[in-house]
């Protein structure tokens, strides 16, 4: 757990909440050219006691438009379910999340609604997706 | 006095000092002692000195008084020489009733520490609430360990002729109404701070007297965020039977009535104030370091071994700086109830309402805060544009003697932290709780601050007489004002409480002095002769 320090990505930053080693916080810049841009977002990270065996559970703290995001802010992406492998850090989670702005996996979303908005118009749904930004993750 | 010939240092000269110097010769040295007036308590005399404001004893009517001068006629020759008559010597020679309004109902009370005014329509606020509930479970995101009340409600008065314009109620909330720290009146914008469901509600009131919400900002930031959430929640969930339900359950609630019961799920989230404060404090420690490796290790330690303090904050106290900023005082749960609030650490941030961004954010030992109060400490007292005579009030800022006595006590101090901590425990500052009378002005009288001061407080009385001595001729006495019986007290041991009302204008001012065990309060009129 203690490698972040060593490699963090870019726009991201994690830590321990106080001092339990199985809650972390972590922090996402919006990148830029997406419509999270100018947002900071806040992640509540939980580690299952059988970590790495198991995911660590990723919750938004801060409100999202987003397609692999549920409406109480849980993540859902493959890496945390059936990809999960015991090799995967944080620092590789951090980047699994900073892509999922990018690149939202439309393909398994957890708000079907906004992944068929992204796949029709996809317009509409950046205009949307920046308007909770401003609102909501400043 | 320094002379200029710089412009603006003349008028300001003119307008502050000439203009009050008078006061030094027309000062409230003459007392009547214990003088037989209504038993009420005495509130306040408005600004503009048209009003005094008191309350029934039985905290349920609102008694507005007229200040006049006395008149008595007088039949023999040195009518100056001349005690005053003993018809003379009564509290309504000084004071003509203008009305009495009962404003409390069913299990309500008045809150006799609150009363705002608003000079520019002469209207007053008051508050009356039911008796305060411990131990309540936090429900519908209410915060947990603050008490409830069933009702608080805000009346507004027209004082002219005591007509009530508008009210506005809290239902199962908690407003801090002691010394009217809950509230702040700036302009026509007034503030009120639920503790209980951490929101500040800004509030108009309107020339017509009716009260309008403007925005509440807690939970969300503009006054459409919540309204936008749900148009949109609606859309996206159109495509999932089960949280369409959800959903649903959502939009009764907020149709309900009053936003105070989302339901669970949506509580996970950060407010949107904490979102803007969280984001606030991790930019500043994101942009201290250039290096990543080290940012990260700074930000571990300053911001996410913090992040559960900082989430836990609550709000204590609002004041407004200007039309569009507010100076918000974050502490712990315990210390937003506790009497005693400087044990308890606290923030405070300065937030734009328009932008809805954080300004600046300082720990209430923040040796830089402590610097702009000293050097701008009249920013923080603000006061509505429409009254005038605030502008001449003291402060270190403003006023070389008080910047003196800051310095004295600063230095005085044991450690400089402690005393940053004291001076930052008084902001934000409460509204309107300082007295505008030139009787307080440190360029013309010299006071025990520890007995008097413009602030609006009980202070404990001792049978001493209060001295005022002149600024300009240090030696002279100019009057004294002694609070309680003539003669001082029978039972010296007794512990005393005393307060004082004075006209903003007139050489005119009121002492009340009570005893702890509910004997009758004294009340003495100092005026001149």
């Amino acid at each position: 757990m203690t490698e972040l320090s060593m490699e963090a990505p870019p726009d991201c930053a994690a830590g321990p909440k106080g001092d339990n080693l199985y809650h972390w916080v972590a922090t996402i810049f919006g990148p830029p050219g997406t419509p999270y841009e100018g947002g900071i977002y806040f992640l509540d990270i939980t580690f299952p006691s059988d970590y790495p065996f198991k995911p660590p559970k990723v919750v938004f703290k801060t409100r999202i438009y987003h397609c692999n995001v549920d409406p109480a802010g849980n993540v859902s992406l493959d890496i945390l379910t059936d990809n999960w492998s015991p090799a995967l850090t944080i620092s590789k989670v951090l980047l699994a999340l900073r892509s999922m702005f990018t690149n939202p996996q439309t393909y398994k979303p957890v708000v079907p609604g906004i992944a068929h908005l992204y796949l029709g118009d996809k317009a509409k749904h950046d205009e949307i997706a920046s308007q909770w930004t401003l609102r909501f993750a400043r | 006095m320094f002379k200029s010939n710089n412009v603006t240092t003349r008028l300001f000269q003119r307008q502050i000092h000439c203009a009050r110097r008078f006061y030094e010769n027309i000062v409230p040295s003459y007392t009547i002692y214990d003088v037989e007036c209504p038993d009420h308590s005495f509130r306040k005399f408005t600004d503009d000195g048209l009003y005094l404001v008191s309350f029934s004893r039985n905290h349920q009517d609102v008694v507005v008084y007229r200040p006049k001068w006395l008149t008595f006629s007088c039949k023999e020759k040195d009518c100056d020489t001349h005690d005053l008559p003993l018809k003379a010597r009564k509290f309504e020679s000084f004071f003509t009733q203008l009305y009495s309004v009962t404003l409390a109902s069913s299990g309500e009370l008045i809150c006799k520490d609150f009363f705002l005014y608003m000079e520019s329509n002469q209207f007053g606020l008051f508050a009356t609430s039911t008796a305060q509930i411990h131990d309540v479970p936090p429900t519908g995101g209410a915060t947990q360990g603050v008490p409830s009340v069933e009702k608080i409600t805000f009346h507004l008065l027209r004082l002219e002729d005591g007509a009530i314009l508008g009210e506005r109620v809290f239902h199962n909330d908690y407003v801090n109404l002691a010394h009217s720290i809950g509230a702040f009146l700036y302009d026509d914008l007034l503030a009120i701070v639920s503790l209980r469901y951490q929101r500040i509600h800004i509030l108009q009131i309107r020339d017509s007297g009716d009260i309008v919400d403007v925005r509440a900002i807690g939970e969300f930031c503009r006054e459409d965020d919540e309204l936008f959430l749900n148009s949109n929640s609606q859309r996206v969930v159109l495509a999932n039977p089960l949280q369409s339900l959800l959903h649903q359950v959502l939009v009764d609630h907020v149709g309900n009535g009053f936003h105070h019961s989302l339901p669970e799920s949506e509580t996970f989230f950060l407010s949107g104030i904490k979102q803007r404060l969280l984001s606030f404090i991790f930019r500043g420690i994101w942009n201290e370091e250039t290096d990543q490796t080290m940012r990260v290790q700074c930000l571990k330690k300053k911001f996410y071994f913090h992040f559960q303090d900082y989430i836990d904050l609550i709000i204590w106290k609002v004041q407004f700086l200007d039309r569009h900023h507010l100076l918000i005082k974050f502490g712990s749960v315990d210390g937003a109830v506790s009497r005693n609030t400087d044990s308890h650490p606290s923030f405070l941030a300065v937030y734009n309402m328009e932008t809805t961004e954080i300004v600046a954010f300082y720990q209430n030992s923040a040796d830089e805060l402590y610097f702009l109060f000293e050097l701008f400490s009249d920013h923080f007292h603000v006061s509505s544009k429409s009254s005038l005579h605030m502008n001449l009030m003291s402060s270190h800022s403003n006023n070389i003697h008080a910047f003196e006595q800051l310095r004295c006590t600063k230095n005085k101090a044991a450690s400089f932290s402690q005393f940053v901590k004291k001076m930052m425990a008084s902001l934000p500052f409460s509204c309107q709780s300082q007295s505008p009378s030139p009787y307080f002005d440190q360029s013309l009288f010299r006071f025990d601050e520890k007995l008097i001061s413009a602030i609006d407080r009980h202070r404990q009385s001792t049978d001493h007489p209060i001295k005022f001595i002149s600024r300009r001729q240090p030696n002279i006495l100019k009057f004294k004002m002694k609070p309680g019986p003539e003669a001082g007290s029978m039972d010296g041991r007794t512990k005393k409480i005393c307060y004082f009302l004075f006209h903003p204008i007139l050489p005119l001012a009121l002492s009340v002095q009570q005893t702890l065990f509910l004997q009758a309060s004294v009340v003495n009129i100092h005026f001149r002769q």
